[in-house]
This record gives structure tokens, sequence and C-alpha cells, in this order.
């Protein structure tokens, strides 16, 4: 994919995902484009992806600066153990990827909750990290084929 | 042989893998104290993300409102002849009305002369449009976020009402977006009074779709369900006498000496599209100088002392 394209590709989905996330409320969609610069060790865009990613989520958040840290840290975690033990087109890796973040989802608010004092929503919580978890493979797929998609057209 | 082998390779990763693990903790930790103390990145994060996300929803929403007009239009033409009939006969009715009520509006400017209600010149309507509501994993708090920041009159701290009541204030704001804390989240703290019986509390959030508490009411007040609760101004937040809540439940409490009081907005959170903003001005509240000073009511003055047998 050329510079351009792949920068253009990004822009957009940073769009898309604000537009999404302001639609449904505690998802976070930019997680799925990190998995995607992680899938391929794009590190360069990462570089100033990463730092974006957190801004932005921490800018449209409530909570004091920190806690989107500590998830993109457990979300970088979780796909590395991943990568080790299945391949990344895999559908268990995808399956179990998805349910593990639904997890840290969790596990990072309620994490967080006592250490910034702020008060903690047992069902809320539970419901936002489900629906994380159901999002992630099928926004993966989605946007890993839009990618291939666009190579593809530019290689012909 | 290999299994050794493996053992050691994994036990060299693992002891490199839990220091990397312990110096990133030591770094977050150290920034994370550091931006408690300063907000460094905190106000980063609001100036730059929440600007950046406005500057992506003010757009779209435009195009939405286009879209939704549009479509509303064609239908309205369908029957704006009859609507219009209707409205004709309303504005006639109306005005019949005004009218009529012409001495009950100079009864109520007098009434009010009379009672000193405070002509507020200390705040300014500013209207905005909601963008959106809770958004991104870090949105914990029950909040929304609005097209007015600290440059358009957004400023943390500046109370929100609608036509209803009060909605909240702005939490934190960067120059032409801010988030809104709602009346309904659980650190939401507003001092109010009820509107008939002058009883004075505090209204509590307790969670999005949840009753509001009222917390500290006296056990001897008036306070019957239906009562609305205005704000008070007493914590110097809020602009006194706008209604918040209506009252829906009152019994005395279990466990304080206070009643417990369950209530529930005036205003549909759920489906705010404009909001007000009201801007502190700095000026403050005009006094009338004909006034004559209020009676101080204290303790008795010390009188002659009286001889004790």
């Amino acid at each position: 994919m050329s510079r351009f394209r792949d920068i253009a590709w990004w822009v957009c989905f940073i769009i898309a995902a604000v537009v999404l996330q302001a639609a449904v409320p505690g998802l976070d969609v930019l997680t799925v484009g990190l998995i995607i610069l992680l899938q391929e060790r794009d590190y360069k865009n990462m570089l100033w992806l990463l730092p974006l990613f957190i801004l932005l989520q921490e800018g449209m958040g409530t909570r004091p600066f920190g806690a989107v840290i500590v998830w993109y840290a457990a979300v970088m975690a979780l796909f590395k153990m991943g990568r080790w033990l299945f391949e990344v087109e895999n559908f268990i890796f995808v399956f179990l990827l998805s349910a593990c973040l639904g997890a840290a989802y969790y596990g990072v608010a309620w994490l967080m909750a006592p250490l910034q004092n702020l008060p903690f929503d047992v069902q809320g919580t539970m419901d936002t990290s489900l629906i994380q978890a159901i999002f992630v493979p099928f926004a993966w797929r989605l946007l890993v084929a839009t990618r291939h998609w666009n190579t593809d057209d530019l290689e012909k | 042989m290999f299994r050794i082998g493996f053992q050691e390779l994994s036990l060299v990763t693992l002891r490199r893998l839990l220091l990397i693990a312990g110096v990133l903790l030591i770094l977050f930790l150290g920034m994370y104290s550091w931006n408690q103390r300063t907000h460094v990145l905190d106000d980063l994060g609001a100036r730059l993300g929440l600007e950046i996300t406005g500057a992506v929803l003010s757009p779209v929403r435009s195009v939405q409102d286009a879209a939704e007009n549009m479509w509303s239009r064609y239908f309205d033409l369908v029957g704006v002849r009859e609507e219009n009939e209707r409205l004709r006969q309303k504005v006639d009715e109306l005005e019949a009305r005004l009218l009529a009520n012409g001495e009950d509006l100079a009864e109520l400017k007098r009434l009010r002369a009379l009672v000193q209600l405070p002509v507020d010149q200390s705040w300014r309507p500013l209207g905005a449009r909601v963008l959106a509501g809770r958004m991104g994993p870090n949105a914990v708090l029950d909040s929304i976020t609005i097209s007015r920041g600290y440059s358009t009159g957004g400023r943390p701290g500046t109370p929100l009402v609608t036509h209803l009541g009060l909605v909240g204030r702005v939490l934190k704001a960067s120059a032409h977006s801010s988030i809104v804390l709602l009346l309904t989240d659980p650190s939401s703290r507003i001092a109010v009074f009820s509107q008939q019986s002058r009883a004075p509390g505090i209204l509590a959030g307790m969670g999005t779709g949840q009753r509001l508490e009222v917390n500290f009411v006296q056990r001897d007040a008036d306070v019957k369900p239906g009562e609305i609760l205005i704000t008070s101004g007493l914590d110097g937040k809020y602009p006194k006498g706008i209604p918040v809540a209506r009252v829906l439940h009152v019994a005395p409490s279990d466990y304080t000496q206070f009643l417990a009081i369950k209530a529930e907005p005036l205003v549909d959170l759920h489906h705010l599209e404009e909001v007000l903003l009201l801007e502190p001005t700095g000026a403050p509240q005009p006094l009338d100088p004909t006034e004559a000073p209020k009676e101080f009511v204290g303790p008795p003055l010390p009188g002659p002392k009286t001889a004790t047998p």
C-alpha cells in the first residue's frame, strides 16, 4: 500500500472510529486499529498512531490520564502472547484474543476505579466488556479485508 | 537435553520479561503520580484529544441534521396545509389568552418586586449542541459532549440547562468542545431546596437510569411527592432557582435522622439535542439603593442586670 493511501486509510479509520464510539457508549474501536498495527508489524505508523489513539481516548474520556495506557498495554501483551502460541489468521486466536480483551477491559476498569477514586459500575462494565469482546473479531476481519482489498487494487 | 535447554531459555525469557514489566510499571506509576500533581497530561488530552473529537463530530452532526431536515421537510409538506390552519387557530387562541393573562403578568411582576426575587444578570445563556453521549473506554462518568469549549463559553464548572431544568455542569473542556457531567452521575452533588416547603437538601446522582436521592433534609420538613426541587445556589456552582428534579417518594430514613427522598430529573437526559450554558458574566447581582438595611436577627442585646436573691 502506498504511503499516501496508507495514511488516508488510517485517517478514514480514525474518523469512523470516533463516530462509532459516539454511537456506542464505552466501545473502543481504536483497539482494532492497534491490533492491525501489531499484526502488520507496522511500527513506523505505530509511532504516531499509538500516541494519537491514547490522546483521543483520554481526551474524550472522563477518567484521569493513565487508564488507556494500561488498557493498550494489556492489548499489546495479550496479542504478543497469543501470536507466540497461534497463527494470527487462526480462528481460535481471534476468538481467544477477543475473549481475553473483554476480560482485560473489565479488569482495567476494576483496577483503575479505586486508584482514581471513582465508583465502579459492575453491571455496566460487564455489558461493555461483552460488547467489546463481540465487536473486536468482526471489526478486525472487516478492516483487514478492506486493507487487503486496497493492496490488491493497487497491485492490479 | 532439549527439555533442560528449553527450560533454561524459558527462565531467561521470563526473567527478562518480568524485568521489562517491572520497569514499565515503575515508569507508568511515576508518570501517573506526576500527572496527578500537575495535570499536564490531563490538559493535553483534553486540549488535543477532545478538540479532534469535536472537530470530527461537528461536521458529522451537521450532515446528519441536514439529512434529517430534508427527510422531515418532505413529510411535512404532505400535511402542511392542515397544520397551517390548525396553527392559525392556535395563534388566535393564544392571542386571546395572552390578553387575558396580561393582568396576571402585571401581578407576577408586582409579586416579584414584593418578594425581591433577584433578576439575575450575573449569568449569560449560550446555546450549545450535544455532539455525543459517553465516548470510549475511558468515559466512565455519566456525561455528554457539547459543541462549546473554553474559548466559546464552556469553561469547566459552567452550569448547563434546558427550558425544562438543570442538566449538569462542564467537567473538562478543549477550545471548542467540552464534556458535561450530568446530574445523574454518582459523583454529582447539587444544593437544592423544595419549591413549596423551602426545605434545603443535597441532591445526589445514583447513576444512569437510577432515581436521584435528596440527602440531609430534616425529618420535620413538609416535602410532598410531586414537589419540584430547585437549586438553592448555596454551593456557589449553580444559579439560584433553576428547577432540577421532581420528588417521587418521601419517607423517614431507616438509618439516618433525615428524610429518605427519591426524585427524578425534570430533563430527559437521554434525548438531549440542544442545551444552554449559563456563563458567569462577573456582574454583581443588582441591589436596590432605596432598600432599607435588613433588620439583624440575633441574640438579645444585654440589658440591665437584675439582682438575684
